[in-house]
């Protein structure tokens, strides 16, 4: 990289080294780079290669296929620095999970990690071609993550914006306020100073001292009505930054579900199941058998004697039970097979 | 199946259920463990017999000691895992008869639950140990209490042949209680058999709805196959006759044989009294079950066909794996015959009941000692029955302890000082 030869640069002998013309000579000369292969040229150059249409870059050795709309001026002295910060902000664009979509901050530094990676193979050159798939994958899998994680980034940032130009803002009509009041006291002070001179110098030498109290009540009075007007005045202001607050936290809500194989730990978002219908026997349907139908009466001499006797009746028994129990127990665990299930009991 | 949950639930399912392997192996290890303490404690008494033999002979011969004591090692002969069995279902047997000695009689499903109760006591429980005889009246005795069938414990000892005593009845109580894990619900075949019966005779009216899972069944068609079956082995005069012989034959093998068999370990209820219901009458038997799961048996009818009944019938599995499990359990109780019946099995037991004596824990033939006051027991240095006032007064003693210690605890909030401890140590 040039890094070796990049901090003495900006100086009158810095030369182009594609048509070799001098800052010396052209002290408007403009250097410009491209992401593509961070070769420098003057933006003379540029014109007069790339302007008919995608080139091949001009560096010997260097075949890279430029356009010029991708030319730009450089922001850092060091190319390495420039291409890395490229990279980052690129990587960054994609992979954009934010904290709050993951499990646990554990996942979440895991995350940075895997990002950290993937960037250092970019910029040192390992693995680049294995990192892009992944990369590619990641943005066309996760299309609609990425976007809304961007639109709240957005978000975040212009809100941040506004509320600094908000609070800039808040700061000067503060301070204005204050020259104001400062201003307006002074006058008073001098108006009633000045009032009470004339009335003084109008007035009997009697009533001198009773006017001077006259005055400084007025003076008291005014700056409580000028306290009061401040309250409400401040009182405004909080109700506005409140309201503020409330609108940017509505904006960070909007979370999106997303699956993915590159990142891990990343915090399920469930949807809720619908309730179902309230069922009390759990899924049992009491009066359902499956070896019989009961009847309401069987016939049997032995039993007869007992369904119409009174007595038995009077105490309230009814045959009925006797029938349900009794067909229960004919085939309760009729499907039961001990050798089976038992054995299967001790493997369990 | 709704019916075979129901069982699932049940202790008898749960916790008394076994396979034949499992049984075995669970005898094996309770008689060797028996057989192991038994060694142990006849080891432990000899030195005490012999401590009062030498004084009484008047020199004692340490060479000579070490000969008696050799051949005596050999000699202790422990019953086997099959011996045992024998041993407890001629109990069980007893416990029948016994039953039988009341007036009236003990119903059949006490003397069933006792039945039961000893057999599970003897799964864990060796006769060695326990001498059946002991727990066979109190296992009869809990039953009455478990069965709903009130009698008091001086009404049950005086039915008792022999000098038996309330307290003989009630001391191995909470022995035979702890033996049973708790569980005294014992499930029998015989309500199920009044279930079936009943059904059949519905079916011979015409009077039955179809089973639930085959639709297609109507009463009279029932009727019409009710008829046409097999004849019984012993013909009858009609179908209710048949029935009625079925049903007694079929309670007489669920009393007796179902009883003294394994059956109640193997099986569930309902396939026990279907098996005897089996053993009974044949076709009936038969007949009944294709009722409940439909189709005809598959020896009797073409390969193609069979086939097509297979798809059709969503019970044909189970069907073929309960009639494998029933005809089972019908040879099970179709191979019983009491023992008392058979000379030679009287012989045999003859000589484990003599070989029982010699190998008889020495240290469990006192129940009363074991389970009436197992704390005062201990205390007492006697280790003979205490007599009433004795254990009057030492409760008295107790319960006197008792109060001092909540006294000394309720004045003291937060238990005794912790300082009188460090000092001890």
């Amino acid at each position: 990289m040039a890094s070796k030869n990049g901090i003495s640069r900006r100086d009158e002998d810095e030369v182009c080294p594609v048509c070799k013309s001098s800052r010396y000579l052209n002290p408007n000369m403009r250097f410009l780079i491209n992401p593509e292969c961070y070769h420098k040229m003057c933006e003379s150059c540029v014109d007069r290669i790339f302007s008919s249409g995608p080139s091949s870059c001009p560096v010997a050795g260097c075949r890279k296929t430029l356009r010029k709309n991708r030319f730009r001026a450089q922001t850092f002295e060091d190319i390495g620095v420039e291409r890395e910060v490229d990279i980052r902000r690129r990587v960054m664009h994609i992979l954009n999970r934010r904290e709050e979509e993951f499990d646990s901050k554990r996942a979440y530094d895991d995350f940075l990690e895997q990002r950290e990676e993937m960037i250092a193979n970019l910029v040192c050159r390992t693995d680049v071609a294995r990192t892009e798939a992944q990369l590619q994958r990641y943005a066309t899998e996760n299309m609609q993550s990425i976007r809304a994680n961007q639109a709240i980034e957005e978000e975040e940032a212009s809100s941040f914006q506004a509320r600094m130009t908000l609070e800039q803002e808040e700061a000067r009509l503060r301070r204005q306020l204050a020259r104001e009041q400062i201003e307006n006291e002074r006058r008073e002070i001098q108006a009633g100073r000045e009032d009470m001179l004339s009335r003084l110098a109008s007035g009997s030498s009697a009533d001198a001292a009773a006017i001077a109290r006259e005055g400084h009540k007025v003076l008291l009075k005014k700056s409580s009505a000028r306290r009061s007007e401040e309250d409400r005045i401040r009182q405004k202001q909080a109700a506005l930054r409140g309201s503020e607050l409330k609108r940017s936290g509505l904006s960070a809500s909007a979370d999106m579900a997303s699956s993915s194989g590159l990142i891990k730990g990343l915090r399920k978002i469930k949807t809720p199941e619908p309730e179902k219908p309230y069922d009390p026997f759990m899924g049992y349907v009491p009066e359902k058998r499956d070896y019989y139908t009961l009847q309401q009466s069987y016939p049997s001499v032995y039993l007869d004697r007992v369904k119409n006797d009174t007595r038995v009746a009077a105490g309230g028994y009814d045959l009925r039970e006797y029938y349900a129990r009794t067909m229960v127990e004919a085939f309760a665990g009729l499907g039961c097979f001990v050798e089976d299930e038992v054995a299967q009991r001790s493997v369990a | 199946m709704i019916e075979d949950d129901i069982y699932r639930t049940s202790s008898q399912f749960r916790l008394w259920s076994y396979t034949r392997p499992a049984l075995a192996s669970l005898r094996t290890k309770t008689n060797d463990i028996a057989s192991e303490r038994v060694r142990a404690a006849l080891q432990r008494a000899r030195p005490a017999q012999q401590s009062t033999t030498p004084s009484a002979a008047g020199t004692p011969q340490p060479g000579s000691d070490g000969e008696t004591k050799k051949p005596e090692e050999k000699q202790i002969e422990c019953l086997t895992p099959e011996e045992e069995l024998i041993l407890v279902r001629y109990y069980c047997e007893k416990t029948l008869e016994l039953g039988e000695t009341y007036k009236p009689p003990l119903p059949t499903m006490v003397r069933a639950t006792a039945i039961q109760y000893l057999h599970r006591f003897y799964l864990t429980n060796s006769p060695m140990t326990y001498h059946p005889k002991s727990i066979m009246a109190c296992a009869l005795f809990l039953a009455t209490k478990t069965d709903n069938y009130y009698m008091s414990l001086r009404q049950f000892a005086d039915g008792i042949p022999g000098e038996t005593s309330t307290d003989d009845v009630i001391s191995p109580e909470f022995l035979l209680m702890q033996g049973l894990r708790f569980t005294f619900d014992v499930r029998h075949p015989f309500r199920g058999l009044e279930g079936g019966v009943m059904e059949l005779q519905a079916i011979a009216q015409g009077q039955a709805p179809p089973a639930p899972h085959i639709p297609n069944q109507t009463a009279q068609n029932l009727l019409q196959k009710l008829k046409s079956i097999a004849p019984p082995p012993i013909p009858s005069s009609s179908i209710n006759d048949r029935i009625a012989r079925a049903h007694g034959t079929t309670r007489e093998t669920l009393k007796t044989a179902a009883q003294m068999t394994d059956a109640y370990f193997l099986y569930t209820p309902s396939q026990i009294w279907l098996s005897a219901f089996l053993l009974a009458d044949k076709p009936l038997a038969e007949f009944y079950l294709d009722t409940k799961l439909g189709g005809p048996l598959t020896e009797t009818i073409p390969d193609g066909d069979a086939m097509e009944t297979d798809l059709k019938n969503p019970l044909y599995e189970l069907r073929t794996k309960l009639f494998k499990v029933l005809t089972e359990c019908s040879a099970l109780l179709g191979a019983y015959t009491t023992l008392s019946s058979d000379p030679d099995q009287m012989k045999g037991l003859k000589r484990i009941a003599k070989k029982l004596y010699h190998c008889q824990n020495p240290e469990k033939i006192n129940l009363k000692r074991d389970s009436g006051q197992p704390a005062v027991a201990g205390a007492a240095d006697s280790g003979q029955v205490t007599s009433e006032s004795e254990s009057e007064r030492l409760a008295k003693k107790r319960k006197l302890e008792l109060e001092q210690k909540a006294r000394s605890g309720a004045s003291d909030m937060f238990g005794p000082e912790l300082v009188a401890e460090r000092t001890k140590q």
